[in-house]
């Protein structure tokens, strides 16, 4: 599923508590979003289901299907919309456990209502970035054999292989595919695709290339295109580098 | 690690090594007694042979026999005594005994002993671990209204707000403190049951009454919600209770069932009250959300919020049944809770040893010590 312009502001907020909601609502339509909730798991995957939106909110503890099933299954049907979750299991390991069932970014209840809006701000735009500068250049990516479909979250790797790629996946090749030949810190990548400060250690970003290169690499122990600058961060070859 | 449980960390190895200590000594005590017995044997078997020589160098067996009582001579043949012999066996054997009852008695004792730390050290750890959990569920139901609280008073500082905004905001977060009142009474009361810090009166108490009053107090939010609530109680049914945790029971009951019927729009509770051989019961009946029929026995767990289909608000600490099941127990009743389904409603029924009008009170009241807390009664806890 992609966004586009029509429905890049509507935001569903995903939550039990009736007085949270109305808050969070209000607050978001006051900002001039379209938005609209629920209250469990279940009706979320239905509403999901039928209608495209920008940005999920999502509470962690839902009744019926729990948040994290939620995004999970989402992400297993395609749709990569960005997912915030809020809840108040704000410790490390449910913030990881978030992050890896495909949660864009993590926010623990209690919390500011500036942030929150700062947060969703940047996902948004980061998602519409990544959707016009998709659009803009064809939405199509080759190097080294490879194709890959921006917009549709696939590719084709130099073997045929078909390939899904997730939503920070396609992110980050986009971003270095941008400057291609320039050094892209990890940094850079950690605040183009995630944010400020979701993740404690840029060991993320590194963890993400090595996915990059075993689809694309002919040979991930020796890359040609996915190429690591020590102690800075990574260069993109498009051509590939002998 | 504290330093109670490195003491009985501690004792626990001194007792496991006592325990293999004993084990080594009684094999070789009774090492000891066999290698004992063989030498003598050894030590007989030398006698016989020398009693054999000097019967073959002519010395008279009479002689012989004096020298060495426990040689038998016949003829001119030397041979051990059967009753030196049967000495010995019996010898051995009860040393083995002795050992195998000894032994026995101390390794039981230790493996009692064993048992006994293990014991504590599992029981202490349940503790440690059931204080964690209950801390981290506590303080996880009260962020969600501290974050609601948060959001109106941000919203208020951030806005410029209409006077009916403001108000309705106002409402939000007063209703957002109450909750968290509710709360803290709530964990309050349920860590006084757990600890078993209340002692009930025992004293016959006109039911009808009882519901009447908790009906009342609710009068005001059943109609706002459109519920409308009926008792149907006869005159002078009275149950064996505590009329203060009478009254704790029936309105976290009540305010269970008002939590299930708001979310649907309205509907009905009922209470209905009947006698059945000796015991009084009362069924409180909602035509509420419902829940799923497996879970009837879960819904007085501690922190359980079952979420069926319904939706609504899920304002409940998880601990309203808890209260309800735990003073129940304490008054010699019990309660249960039955549903067809999500959206089917449910039936809640408690049952009191009959009072007074009915039988003779079981026993004399006691004196109670410390009165339950009383306050803002539970939310449902599966809706």
């Amino acid at each position: 599923m992609t966004a586009s312009a029509e429905y890049a502001r509507r935001i569903l907020v995903v939550e039990d508590d009736p007085h949270l909601t109305a808050g969070v609502v209000e607050n978001l339509r006051a900002e001039g979003y379209e938005v609209d909730s629920v209250a469990d798991g279940r009706r979320a995957l239905e509403w999901l289901d039928g209608t495209p939106c920008g940005l999920v909110l999502l509470d962690v503890m839902l009744p019926e299907v729990d948040g994290f099933t939620v995004c999970r299954t989402l992400r297993e049907r395609g749709d990569n919309t960005p997912v915030l979750f809020l809840t108040a299991r704000g410790d490390p390991a449910d913030r990881v456990r978030g992050l890896e069932a495909g949660g864009d970014d993590y926010l623990a209840k209690p919390f500011h209502l500036r942030e929150l809006l700062l947060r969703v701000k940047a996902i948004l735009r980061r998602w519409d970035w990544y959707q016009s500068a998709s659009a803009a250049e064809g939405g199509t990516l080759r190097f080294g054999g490879n194709e890959v479909d921006f917009r549709a979250f696939r590719a084709r790797s130099w073997n045929g292989v078909a390939q899904e790629l997730t939503e920070k996946e396609a992110m980050i090749l986009k971003v270095l595919a941008e400057r291609p030949g320039e050094i892209v810190s990890r940094e850079d990548l950690l605040e183009r695709v995630w944010g400020y400060d979701v993740f404690p250690s840029t060991r993320t970003v590194d963890n993400f290339i090595l996915r990059l290169r075993k689809r694309f690499e002919r040979d991930p122990a020796n890359p040609r295109h996915f190429l690591t600058v020590w102690g800075v961060g990574y260069r993109f070859m498009s051509e590939g580098e002998c | 690690m504290k330093a109670p449980r490195l003491f009985q960390l501690t004792a626990l190895a001194l007792v496991l090594v006592s325990a293999v200590e004993v084990g080594w000594w009684l094999l070789d005590q009774h090492r000891f007694a066999v290698d004992k017995v063989r030498e003598m044997h050894e030590v007989y078997a030398q006698q016989v042979g020398a009693a054999q020589a000097l019967l073959d160098a002519g010395i008279p067996g009479e002689r012989v026999h004096a020298l060495m009582p426990g040689i038998m001579v016949t003829g001119q043949q030397a041979a051990l005594s059967p009753d030196v012999d049967r000495g010995l066996i019996a010898e051995e054997r009860r040393h083995i005994a002795q050992y195998a009852w000894e032994g026995s008695f101390f390794i039981i004792a230790l493996a009692v002993c064993i048992a006994v730390i293990a014991r504590a050290l599992r029981a202490e750890a349940r503790v440690i671990q059931e204080q964690e959990s209950f801390l981290a569920l506590v303080s996880h139901q009260f962020k969600t209204p501290l974050a609601s609280l948060q959001l109106s008073l941000e919203t208020m500082a951030m806005r410029p707000l209409s006077p009916e905004h403001s108000s309705a905001l106002i409402e939000r977060m007063l209703s957002d403190l109450g909750r968290m009142e509710g709360m803290v009474t709530q964990i309050l009361e349920s860590m006084r049951l757990d600890r078993g810090r209340i002692d009930l009166k025992s004293e016959p108490v006109d039911l009808g009454d009882a519901v009447a009053r908790v009906i009342a107090s609710f009068e005001e939010r059943a109609a706002k919600d459109r519920i409308r609530v009926g008792a149907e109680i006869g005159h002078g049914l009275e149950v064996m209770a505590d009329p203060l945790a009478l009254d704790v029971i029936l309105r976290n009951v009540l305010e269970n069932a008002l939590a299930a019927v708001a979310p649907i729009g309205g509907g009905s509770v009922s209470f209905t009250g009947r006698r059945i051989a000796g015991e009084i019961e009362l069924t409180v009946r909602d035509s509420g959300v419902g829940f799923r029929p497996g879970d009837g026995t879960r819904l007085f767990q501690k922190f359980s919020r079952l979420h069926p289909g319904g939706g609504g608000s899920h304002f409940g600490t998880g601990l309203g049944l808890y209260i309800v099941r735990r003073l129940m127990q304490l008054a010699g009743g019990r309660v249960s809770a039955q549903s067809a389904g999500v959206g089917q409603g449910a039936a809640f029924v408690l049952t009191w040893p009959a009072g007074a009008a009915h039988e003779a009170p079981s026993s004399d009241p006691t004196v109670r010590s410390e009165p339950p807390v009383t306050g803002p009664a539970a939310r449902r806890e599966h809706s």
